[in-house]
């Protein structure tokens, strides 16, 4: 029953990941594609915590939250370089 | 045992249903304003319950303790970002045309 979980949220996390990404390719202009990309970085986020709990192997989990701050900081890093361009993406 | 897979299942359903909607809102929408609301919702809920989910299902103590902090650190992480985007929005080049457009026809903003 777990095992069915698991890999159940792997496939769904991974379909949401390519229509993300699809969302990503289309967006006209660069705010959509800022959208796409904060939700793949959060599903980027439970596919890792996913895979660490399947394999039980706790390095997954520390990968993790690392991902997420530094993510965070990138994410902030990106949307600041955005600001003065004129929206030419 | 079976419980905590009922409870486990009854999240992941919770947050696959969550995750639908909002992917069907993300292409639905015209406007990036409504797209990043489709976006953090699926996002952020659909992530957050499958976390509660993991954490029912984890094995070990480890990493129930670390799913923890992942779930306290994600849930300040995520919703930040979509703020900031909604302000570089804001922000950008065509919100600027659309408050111009908006401003001739109603004077209150």
């Amino acid at each position: 029953m777990t095992n069915f979980i698991l890999s159940g949220m792997k496939y769904f996390l991974i379909v949401f990941a390519t229509i993300t990404t699809i969302r990503l390719l289309l967006g006209p202009s660069a705010s959509d594609r800022l959208v796409a990309m904060n939700v793949l970085s959060s599903i980027a986020l439970a596919l890792l915590i996913l895979w660490g709990v399947t394999t039980k192997n706790v390095l997954y989990l520390d990968v993790a939250l690392v991902y997420d701050i530094f993510g965070f900081l990138g994410f902030l890093a990106i949307t600041r370089f955005l600001k003065n361009t004129k929206d030419k993406l | 045992m079976m419980i905590k897979e009922v409870v486990a299942l009854i999240f992941f359903i919770i947050g696959s249903a969550f995750g639908i909607v909002g992917m069907i809102g993300l292409f639905r929408f015209k406007d990036p304003y409504s797209r990043l609301h489709a976006g953090s919702l699926c996002g952020t809920t659909t992530v957050f319950s499958y976390l509660i989910a993991l954490l029912i299902l984890s094995p070990s103590i480890a990493i129930t303790s670390r799913i923890v902090i992942l779930i306290i650190f994600f849930l300040i992480s995520a919703p930040t970002g979509s703020s900031i985007v909604s302000k570089f929005i804001w922000e950008s080049e065509e919100a600027e045309d659309q408050r111009r457009s908006m401003q001739k026809e109603d004077k209150s903003l």
